[in-house]
């Protein structure tokens, strides 16, 4: 690829022209949402949650997902919001806002393997945190969940050249960002970065998005871009990528982020990726099974 | 208020509350036998418990645990369960994913060491072969190969079993419905005749496999099975206490090349059993591989 044309992507991607904007009405819950935990108010989330109907109803198929912790049906969005807790339910929200983030029918890429691969990310992500003793698995599930931010933005202002780079990587069973760099002359790091700071997303998310397929050159919050790092590629080895398998051969404790990971939890030491692995079959089954309800959510 | 219809899962792929016996009863398999049920199988695990549990008469999993930790026929008791767990589990192209990451990523690897070693064979090792479904699905992956980037090369594979019976019917290479049931059209016309209502393997399928009875305890034995490039050793290692677990995985370690591959079952592991061989992560599959090659006088 020329420098000129490197340069234009770069540009389109960085007016942003085409990318699609959080929905009117998710603004006021989203920052709502932003606020500490304590302050929250039930009654306010649900009010807010209520206002856009395909949302309501989209949190609802996800808060009786047994992967957000409920085992009986709930069918209104306040026992809903009660029973996961507000954590869990912000969670809950913001998947389903982001979920709206990706365009549907625009390009031959299929939103649901996006989806599939992000939210199963953010819950793969939560849980080794929790298993490793990560200090933050709220944060490292929204780090899992927008991660790919940078592919969504491909999708909306270069959907053409995208797609080449996606056959190129499902032909040769390669990384997509490795495709990308071939094809594109950068990567969903480099656009997510861009869309990560013009969204004024927090410094920490904006190290994941830029830097999660090389987390020794994040400058800050490597930890967290490492544990995401990790996630991602366990999620892709195992099936839960970009709906084609990569061909190659993975050893964790060789993997770059396993040595920034280990420097904030020691318990990464001795961590069984083995058990984890087979844990994450249920969750796939769970993870299609969603997504495939909240696409059949009418919009 | 917001109202939506919620969907209904059916009981086969539900995922159910964990019963915190249950959940004991699968980490005591996965700590001693090194073989994982998942939630999604949590179901099916206690259907198995529960199979055990009527037939010891017991009424609910916090006794069927003391059965299984604190009485005396508990080792007896493990071996029923994990009989329970992998019943019916043999048949031609069982486990698929892994089958495919052999093929994909694996072998490939495999030809680029041999190239470097100037030698074109293969040699396989299906330990615990069972009724011998295992090395002849790896006999047909591989003479598929032989038309393609295998041209030119030769390839073994080595069964073995502990059990007489199974051996003989491995030998025979006679198998009905159910283990025939993955296989499709074209493989069984080219490689399967008709004999009877069952199908008979063809003789040139069975040329790559030699089948003998091997219990890997006997050391002497095992010393002489060398020189592989993969071993394959499903649902058998969690039969085994630690410590016959650790010699026998030493074993496959000086069997192995250094380039060489230990495949295990599904959801089975070898973690806290052994540091000389590191796991690694195929696609939708994991396989351990040596941790650094040692030299064994």
């Amino acid at each position: 690829m020329s420098d000129e044309r490197q340069q234009r992507l770069r540009q389109r991607l960085e007016n942003l022209e085409e990318m699609p904007t959080i929905p009117v009405v998710l603004a006021p819950l989203l920052r709502y949402l932003e606020q500490p935990l304590d302050t929250l108010d039930l009654e306010q989330v649900v009010e807010l949650i209520s206002q856009d109907k395909s949302l309501a109803a989209q949190c609802l198929q996800m808060a009786n997902s047994p992967l957000y912790g409920r085992w009986t049906a709930v069918d209104n969005l306040r026992t809903a919001v009660i029973g996961l807790g507000m954590q869990r339910m912000r969670d809950v929200a913001l998947s389903c806002t982001l979920l709206t983030l990706v365009p549907k029918g625009r390009t031959s890429v299929d939103p649901v393997v996006f989806w599939e691969h992000s939210l199963g990310c953010a819950l793969v992500c939560r849980q080794f945190a929790q298993k490793i003793g990560f200090p933050d698995p709220a944060k490292a599930y929204l780090g899992g969940l927008l991660h790919d931010i940078g592919v969504v933005a491909e999708l909306c202002v270069v959907p053409e050249e995208f797609q080449v780079a996606l056959e190129l990587a499902r032909s040769q069973g390669i990384p997509l960002h490795e495709a990308e760099a071939i094809t594109l002359g950068l990567t969903h790091c480099d656009s997510g970065k861009i869309v990560a700071e013009k969204w004024h997303l927090t410094e920490d998310l904006v190290a994941v998005a830029g830097c999660h397929h090389d987390p020794q050159t994040a400058r800050t919050h490597r930890d967290l871009v490492a544990l995401v790092s990790l996630s991602d590629l366990l999620c892709r080895m195992s099936g839960l990528g970009y709906g084609y398998p990569e061909a190659r051969q993975v050893t964790f404790t060789e993997e770059p982020g396993f040595a920034l990971l280990l420097e904030e939890c020691p318990a990464l030491r001795t961590f069984d990726w083995a058990r984890f692995t087979f844990e994450l079959e249920a969750y796939m089954e769970e993870v299609y099974r969603l997504v495939e309800l909240l696409y059949r959510v009418p919009q | 208020m917001t109202t939506a219809a919620v969907s209904q899962r059916t009981p086969e792929t539900a995922w159910r509350p964990p019963s915190p016996q249950l959940m004991q009863i699968r980490d005591l398999v996965y700590q001693v036998a090194g073989i994982f049920q998942p939630d999604n199988k949590l179901r099916q695990f206690e259907d198995r418990c529960q199979k055990r549990m009527q037939a010891l008469g017991v009424s609910s999993l916090r006794e069927y645990y003391q059965c299984l930790t604190v009485r005396p026929s508990r080792q007896t008791e493990l071996v029923s369960l994990l009989n329970e767990i992998t019943v019916g589990e043999t048949f031609f192209f069982r486990n698929q994913p892994q089958l495919d990451a052999l093929r994909n990523v694996v072998l490939t690897r495999i030809v680029d060491a041999r190239k470097k070693m100037s030698l074109r064979h293969i040699r396989i090792w299906s330990a615990g072969c069972s009724t011998g479904e295992e090395p002849y699905t790896l006999s047909i992956m591989l003479m598929e190969e032989l038309a393609g980037r295998l041209q030119g090369w030769t390839f073994e594979i080595v069964a073995t079993d502990l059990n007489e019976r199974s051996v003989a019917h491995a030998k025979a290479g006679l198998y009905g419905n159910y283990s025939t049931r993955n296989l499709t059209p074209e493989t069984t016309k080219k490689y399967f005749s008709p004999a009877g209502e069952n199908l008979q393997v063809n003789a040139q399928v069975k040329t790559h496999v030699s089948i003998t009875r091997v219990n890997f305890l006997d050391d002497a034995r095992m010393v002489f099975l060398k020189g592989f490039d993969i071993v394959m050793c499903c649902n058998v290692l969690i039969y085994f206490d630690v410590q016959s677990k650790r010699r026998v995985i030493q074993h496959f370690y000086n069997s192995l090349l250094g380039h060489g591959y230990l495949f295990l079952g599904h959801s089975e592991s070898l973690y806290g059993v052994n540091d000389d061989f590191r796991l690694v992560h195929l696609p939708s599959a994991t396989a351990y591989v040596k941790a650094e090659t040692k030299v064994i006088l």
